[in-house]
């Protein structure tokens, strides 16, 4: 256990230290709120405000970029330097290094969301979840799926070009097609249908309902689906584990 | 003489290429036992074997009793392992990298020892990025020695290393002998494995071509050769002289490898006496291990 609690507070820190990273992780999304309420502010959707849209969206949102580019795109670059294959001679087990990862991933990603719904309360009258247990679950429940779904797919990628590229890939396909930005009531009904393959889809669902309009219970399909994904993910990114790029 | 290490039969390929063919040895304990070859000759497939990370198509490893790749994890407890041009994250401190390491040990680590030894204390704020190429060296050899490993595993540890890093690199090594450690080194720098180690395997194309201790590689003749200055001497004549089995020009500046140094000396004075060539700087020059692995390699070409 002391040895995943090192390497996750080791990792967090050095994501600190690198001021890109801080920038796309926190700051970005930040931005991307304020652009938004400059265009859709003022506009109710489906009965709810702008804030209530589009700041649990984000969230989801920081959810795929921590997964991938946090966690996939800089594990890649360690099994391209030799870092992993650096564990590999020393008694560590890969699933302990898949776990702190995850607890670091965890970390950021909370610090991102509490940050974006400040922003939210400070500058759109965003008001705390109405069921925030249920939305913690939610979120937990997002990360489950989607932080070993990212660390299998980036895994498949033979250096950290191609774990960027998928990465860019997945964030952009979700973040256009599973109505985090977009409603996708105004999509085409063929694009509606490949949103609701797209995991993220049910992470919006389930965080903008819980935000707003009903506990977790309400949402059995959506938390099902991505334990399901979780499941087989954490099955796959641990079985296909590799220690270096050979 | 205890083995720690003993290897038999041992072969891999990749694909088409046979990395590693029918290779046999052991390995004493408390030894400095070098592994050298060109750039290619499976060195570090070898190595790498041994550490348990790759696993053999065919022979037996046997590594402080334990057989690597099945029993990988409680080999990490015995062995360290110092990668060839692997890195560890950029942004992380000497002292993290340190305090990191050790957790992953149950037994206590010598963290505090080796940050004495190795002189690490000033740079322990320093993240690895910022670290010289000696300095990175010195901090993946403690990484790898922390938990006091019975056996430790060097791959190329002076490679890109300048002549003062490379000696006290050396020095480094020799301490963690003299500390009880048993040492496995690959390099392609022979002066290395003259000066450090007390028994040298050659390998090439993945085969064993010589096995002993530098000195004795070294009286085998075979590296033997005569050094002399001349203008009026010819490659065609000098390789045709009883003796001979290889010839080095330079200009006016020959080296000539023989078998038996006295009978081609004897010839060369002769011809040059009937002649009146002018000899200049006759010596008889011991060679080194390069001289010899040079021999090796023309006789795998021509053979």
């Amino acid at each position: 256990m002391t040895s995943i609690m090192r390497l996750a507070s080791i990792e967090t820190k050095m994501f600190f230290r690198d001021r890109l990273s801080v920038f796309w992780t926190f700051l970005f999304p930040v931005a991307m709120i304020w652009l938004f309420g400059s265009m859709f502010v003022g506009n109710e959707m489906n009965g709810l405000s702008f804030a209530q849209m589009f700041v649990p969206s984000w969230i989801g949102v920081n959810i795929v970029t921590t997964s991938f580019f946090t966690l996939g795109t800089v594990l890649t670059g360690y099994r391209e330097t030799g870092v992993l294959r650096r564990y590999q001679s020393t008694p560590l087990q890969s699933w302990k290094i898949l776990a702190a990862h995850t607890l670091q991933g965890t970390v950021i990603f909370f610090i991102s969301a509490l940050l974006l719904m400040v922003f939210g309360m400070w500058m759109y009258d965003l008001t705390l979840p109405a069921y925030i247990g249920s939305t913690l679950i939610a979120l937990l429940v997002s990360i489950a799926a989607f932080f070993p779904f990212a660390l299998f797919l980036t895994s498949l990628a033979k250096n950290t070009q191609s774990a960027a590229a998928i990465s860019s890939l997945f964030l952009n396909l979700m973040l256009f097609l599973s109505g985090a930005t977009f409603p996708l009531e105004i999509m085409p009904t063929v694009l509606q249908y490949v949103a609701k393959i797209l995991p993220l889809y049910y992470v919006i669902i389930m965080l903008r309902g819980t935000w707003s309009e009903a506990p977790i219970s309400a949402y059995g399909l959506e938390v099902g689906i991505l334990l399901g994904i979780a499941a087989v993910s954490i099955i796959l990114a641990t079985r296909f584990f590799r220690w270096s790029g050979k | 003489m205890e083995h720690v290490i003993d290897v038999k039969g041992l072969s891999k390929s990749f694909g088409s290429v046979q990395a590693v063919n029918d290779l046999s040895f052991s390995v004493g304990k408390g030894e400095i036992f070098g592994i050298i070859g060109p750039n290619g000759a499976g060195k570090t497939t070898t190595l790498e074997m041994l550490e348990g990370i790759l696993k053999p198509d065919k022979g037996t490893i046997d590594v402080l009793g334990l057989d690597p790749s099945r029993q990988l994890r409680k080999l990490n407890h015995h062995i360290g392992v110092q990668f060839q041009a692997t890195s560890i994250q950029k942004k992380m401190k000497v002292k993290e990298a340190l305090d990191l390491f050790s957790s992953f040990y149950k037994q206590a680590t010598q963290k505090e020892h080796l940050i004495e030894i190795l002189g690490l204390r000033e740079k322990l704020n320093v993240a690895f990025e910022d670290l010289s190429g000696g300095w990175k060296q010195r901090v993946t050899l403690a990484l790898a020695t922390l938990h006091k490993p019975e056996i430790l595993f060097l791959d190329e540890p002076s490679m890109g290393l300048d002549p003062h890093a490379r000696r006290e690199m050396w020095s480094m090594i020799r301490l963690m002998r003299e500390q009880g450690c048993t040492i496995v080194i690959t390099t392609h720098y022979m002066e290395e494995a003259e000066k450090l180690c007390d028994r040298v395997a050659m390998i090439y194309s993945g085969q064993l071509k010589a096995l002993n201790t530098p000195p004795e590689l070294l009286n085998e003749m075979k590296a033997h050769y005569l050094a002399f200055e001349s203008s009026g001497l010819e490659y065609d004549y000098l390789i045709t002289i009883p003796g001979v089995v290889r010839v080095e020009q330079e200009g006016e500046v020959f080296k000539v490898f023989s078998e038996d140094q006295q009978i081609t000396g004897y010839h060369i004075f002769s011809y040059c006496h009937e002649k009146g060539i002018p000899l200049h700087n006759f010596k008889f020059e011991k060679g080194s291990l390069d001289d010899l692995f040079v021999h090796y390699l023309e006789k795998e070409q021509t053979g």
